[in-house]
């Protein structure tokens, strides 16, 4: 956790600015979570090398918008930004996921998830500590 | 006469999805937050048991604003960037293919905005205590009370800090006997799993109790 100085925040935002084009606003409803695919699509001229960054990533593996903001060193809206090109071009893609996957925002995930994970997790760490349940 | 809706084959109907065979689908992604103040040792969890070193992301917070979304209005010089820790684990033995996606979240308020991205459809929330700075605790863990996202504590055991035992830090943080209150190292892998099932059960309490509607509160969670 860090908050820079003045003089840092005035050139990343400097920096983002440029890197977005001056655009301030995603085209595309993502969240943090919101994971990607590389897609047919080819990039056009004159996009950001970040861009190509983003692209080289999601080729080695489904990448969230928040792994490939903490890659770049990039504020997330600006990863935004760039990732809504990409999807538009088809260079990206969000990929099918499992039926089960409506997580409902809102409300949390259901029952059913929450007894899947906890599975998942005994299974992957068997030592994990038994703490007593409270309540 | 055309119907409307596209058939399930329709190329339309994935338009912008991913080409690969369904038996490929993405792994479902379950958030879980870890919330603490500075030292608390959030890093240190997510990094014990996330499969890539903790990532520090940054975001904007621009002051007297929700729309977290928007670079509009960063031109007021008053904007300012947060980091927070990502870290990831797959989860492919599960019942269903899982990821489980960790923030580590900053603990001063005046990160709300960020508070709320990141605990939007998550699972729950570790707060982790450190007991030399107890106070910062109290501000975590009545944002996660108010927004009614299930939470356990955890109690960091630093070197040479007063060892508090789990009952006296619920009494210091004034919590209900229905939230888990267990002692924990962050740097252990094991310690920090367990944590997280303790999370995930109570979170799965707190599921079946919210759909009993009218039910006293109490009487089945402090059961
Ligand atoms: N003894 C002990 N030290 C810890 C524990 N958790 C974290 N630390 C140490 O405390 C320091 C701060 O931890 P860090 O994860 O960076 O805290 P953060 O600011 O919340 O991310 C580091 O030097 C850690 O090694 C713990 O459970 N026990
Ligand atoms: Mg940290």
């Amino acid at each position: 956790m860090s908050t820079h100085g003045r003089a840092a925040e005035e050139s990343t935002f400097v920096r983002t600015y440029t890197l977005t084009r001056g655009r301030t606003r995603p085209r595309h409803l993502l969240g943090l979570a919101t994971v990607l695919d590389a897609g047919p699509g080819r990039l056009g001229p004159a996009q950001a090398e970040e861009c190509e960054e983003i692209l080289a990533l999601c080729r080695e593996r489904r990448r969230s918008v928040v792994e490939l903001a903490g890659r770049l060193g990039r504020p997330v809206t600006a990863v935004k930004v760039l990732v809504s090109d990409l999807l538009d071009a088809e260079a990206l893609v969000v990929p099918l996921t499992h039926p089960y996957a409506d997580t409902g925002a809102e409300s949390g995930p259901s029952t059913q998830l929450l007894a899947a994970l906890s599975a998942g997790l005994k299974r992957k760490w068997p030592d994990a500590i038994a703490y007593p349940q409270a309540g | 006469m055309p119907s409307p809706t596209p058939r399930p084959d329709d190329p339309a109907a994935v338009l912008r999805t991913s080409p690969r065979p369904h038996a490929d689908a993405a792994p479902t992604v379950l958030k879980i937050v870890i919330a603490g103040g500075f030292g608390a040792g959030k890093t240190t969890a997510v990094g014990a048991v996330s499969e890539i070193t903790p990532l520090s992301t940054e975001e904007y917070l621009t002051e007297a604003s929700a729309d977290v979304d928007s670079l509009a209005g960063i031109e007021a010089k008053r904007t300012t960037t947060v980091a927070f820790d990502f870290g990831r684990l797959s989860l492919p033995d599960a019942p269903v293919p899982l990821e489980l996606f960790l923030f580590g979240m900053p603990g001063q308020d005046r990160f709300v905005d960020l508070w709320y991205d990141l605990s939007r459809g998550a699972v729950g929330t570790v707060v982790l205590v450190d007991t030399r700075r107890m106070e910062s605790s109290f501000t975590p863990v009545s944002f996660f009370e108010d927004i009614g996202l299930p939470f356990v504590v955890a109690v960091n055991q630093f070197d040479g800090a007063h060892r508090y035992q789990p009952e006296q830090v619920r009494t210091a943080l004034e919590l209900p006997a229905s939230v888990p209150v267990v002692t924990c190292d962050a740097r252990d892998p094991n310690h920090v799993a367990g944590v997280l099932l303790t999370l995930v059960g109570h979170a799965v309490k707190n599921a079946s109790a919210s759909r009993v509607h009218h039910a006293p509160t109490t009487t089945f969670q402090d059961a």
